[in-house]
């Protein structure tokens, strides 16, 4: 499954790096994965590849071959890769500026046309918390969403269903869930009792996943949860990335005022996958069905942008915006979930440019994007992107494209919330009450009455007590981040 | 940087909207940086020219929102931080004259190194944590910086100065 990184991507610089900058990143590389001291299986092949590739950039003349053998292969690649993108700029141009300048890039990746149009098969485990406050309603509607879920299940599926409370049992085995009056019987088994263990859930779903596993299908996890974990937070983040690196995406679903949101944040975005938040038990049929037929929907999973931005560039955050939003890491490579076969996957990327001098032209970044292609016998072709930008002493007057206006405007609104948050915890109430306030300002300017009027009561609280409450937390984290929905933006 | 026209916040240029208050910053023109636009960075590895003991060389931290230079000359390190009341430590650079406790600035909160490499930076498992030029470092790992880079400790922000007397 590993394709052949290019030299650049492999020691991880830029294509522009000077000699001085390869250097670097080989001795990092060379150090680490040493035989005498690497760990990981592959490690020594590769640094077989990191010696090899250090070999060719550092002497001049066989860069300039490989460069050009690239240039060439690149565009050969593009020609038959798997994805189509499309990059858009918050500027037509750059200042030359001797300062920091911020600038913005909204990808969009779509698949091919000539990728497979099947539903591929689902691999699915459902964790669920069967904590004591789940009691009633909430385990109601739960149980009547899985049985949706199975009800929709096609043939070469596997469901298999864990819950967990202090510690973890399989109540439903892909067998068993293939008998609609058996995964009923043991579903009605499931009592409401203790306390919330995530990852004595997630270890459980995570074995489950892995006795089925199928490269041709989609593997995924469903994290529903309605509490807070003590203690095993670093073992849910080990296994989350053990999940990213195997492509499982995990979805987490978290209902009522305290559940963990930031674990769920973690878990989801490590893996490429998303967080839904529920006020109401009504909505969680609905939620994960929706959420299951979107599984279905994928063409490739593991969509991933690879390569490294230019010395003069660093990453400063990213958000995916489209199928779900969700913010994402700060470094390459990076996990962007599953793409849709209808549809497409969006991320805007904030970049800080240091100071630059006098050029005309500045290549941003070098990435490739690739993803495992789903269905028997597929192999993806990885796109490799360029972006560029001219460099000019006149700054740009043009409006930045509307996509990313609209874009932008909604995403500020979450920072807002999360600086009111952070100061909050930081014991600075007063200063995060200001900022919800202008953010209660913002809303009502977008027409958001609700939220605002969330904002406005938690910027009171913070006034009184101090402190915000987990309701009000969650409700404008969620809220914030729902308004980057493709139907608030205009844009499907 | 430019200037929120709402709550004079600052901002990078290029930014979308103000990180305070949420207001439109599109095509708000450039603030004049005064006494750092003209002179050379020194040398385009941002080597801090006190090094080779240069005497025309200015090498130290803008308190971007006073405009006050803080020298760093004649040690190879320079611990950032408050002094505060009675405590043992010291920190090489004391920022108490700028509302340190106030800005969230540890007693020790980082360091400025300089080595062959270039200016480093470190954070030193401070509360609030740096940021450089708006992104946060991880602690206890030097990062590399550059002439006009702004380092921001807490709340209060600095700004490298790194280049030769014009």
């Amino acid at each position: 499954m590993t394709k052949e990184l290019d030299f650049y991507t492999l020691l991880g610089v830029p294509r522009s790096a000077s000699v001085e900058e390869i250097r670097r990143a080989y001795r990092e590389a060379a150090l680490r994965l040493h035989p005498d001291k690497n760990t990981g299986p592959g490690d020594t092949e590769l640094f077989l590849k990191v010696n090899k590739a250090y070999e060719i950039l550092s002497d001049l003349d066989q860069r300039a071959d490989y460069d050009k053998g690239l240039v060439e292969h690149e565009a050969e690649l593009s020609a038959r890769a798997s994805f189509k993108a499309r990059v858009i700029q918050s500027r037509r141009k750059l200042l030359q500026l001797d300062e920091p300048q911020v600038h913005y890039l909204l990808l969009d990746v779509q698949p091919n046309a000539d990728l497979p149009t099947i539903r591929p098969p689902i691999n699915l485990a459902l964790v669920l918390d069967r904590s004591t406050s789940m009691r009633g309603a909430r385990l109601d509607q739960l149980r009547s969403a899985v049985i949706k879920i199975l009800q929709s299940t096609e043939h070469g599926d596997s469901t298999s269903i864990v819950t967990f409370s202090d510690r973890a049992e399989l109540v439903v085995t892909p067998d068993q869930a293939r008998d609609m009056s058996v995964a009923r019987a043991r579903l009605s088994l499931i009592q409401a009792s203790g306390g919330t263990e995530i990852g004595q859930g997630l270890r459980t779903g995570l074995n489950e996943l892995e006795k089925y596993f199928s490269r041709e299908g989609i593997n995924h996890l469903i994290l529903f949860t309605d509490g807070r974990t003590y203690g095993d937070e670093d073992e849910c983040i080990e296994i989350a990335e053990y999940c990213a690196s195997k492509g499982i995406t995990i979805h987490g679903i978290g209902i009522g005022n305290d559940f963990s949101d930031r674990l769920l944040d973690d878990l989801a975005s490590r893996t490429g996958g998303s967080v839904a938040f529920l006020d109401t038990p009504q909505a969680i049929v609905s939620v994960m069905e929706g959420i299951f037929e979107a599984l279905g929907r994928t063409v490739a999973s593991r969509l991933r942008l690879e390569g490294a931005v230019a010395p003069q560039v660093d990453l400063r955050s990213s958000f995916r915006l489209l199928p779900e939003p969700m913010p994402l890491g700060d470094s390459l490579p990076m996990n962007l979930g599953n793409l849709p076969r209808d549809g497409v996957v969006r991320v805007l990327l904030e970049v800080v440019i240091h100071p630059i001098g006098k050029m005309s032209e500045l290549t941003l970044a070098h990435f490739t994007i690739d993803g495992d292609i789903l269905g028997k016998g597929n192999n993806s072709v990885a796109l490799p992107l360029q972006v560029r930008i001219p460099v000019s002493t006149e700054p740009d007057t043009d409006p930045p494209p509307e996509q990313i206006t609209a874009a932008l405007s909604q995403i500020s609104l979450y920072r807002m919330q999360e600086k009111a948050r952070h100061e909050a915890e930081l014991g600075q109430s007063g200063q995060a009450a200001r900022r919800l306030e202008n953010l209660a300002t913002q809303l009502l300017a977008n027409g958001e009455k609700e939220l605002a009027k969330a904002a406005l009561s938690e910027a009171d609280r913070l006034t009184h007590s101090r402190r915000l409450s987990s309701e009000g937390e969650k409700v404008l984290k969620y809220g914030t981040r729902a308004l980057l929905l493709p139907a608030r933006t205009g844009d499907s | 940087m430019i200037e929120c026209p709402t709550c004079r916040h600052q901002e990078f240029v290029g930014t979308f909207s103000c990180s305070e208050c949420g207001t439109r910053l599109v095509h708000t023109a450039p603030i004049g940086l005064d006494d750092l636009s003209e002179g050379e960075a020194a040398g385009d590895h941002g080597l801090p020219a006190t090094r080779g003991l240069d005497p025309s060389a200015i090498f130290g931290l803008r308190v971007v929102e006073t405009g006050d230079m803080v020298s760093l000359v004649g040690r190879d390190n320079f611990t950032l931080g408050r002094s505060g009341g009675g405590q043992a430590i010291v920190p090489d650079v004391d920022l108490d004259a700028y509302g340190a406790q106030d800005q969230g600035i540890s007693r020790l909160h980082a360091e400025i190194r300089l080595d062959e490499e270039g200016v480093h930076v470190v954070d030193l498992d401070s509360v609030n944590g740096t940021l450089i030029n708006g992104k946060r470092i991880e602690p206890q790992q030097p990062r590399r910086i550059r002439h006009k880079d702004i380092i921001q400790l807490g709340r209060l922000r600095l700004q490298l100065v790194s280049r030769q007397r014009s």
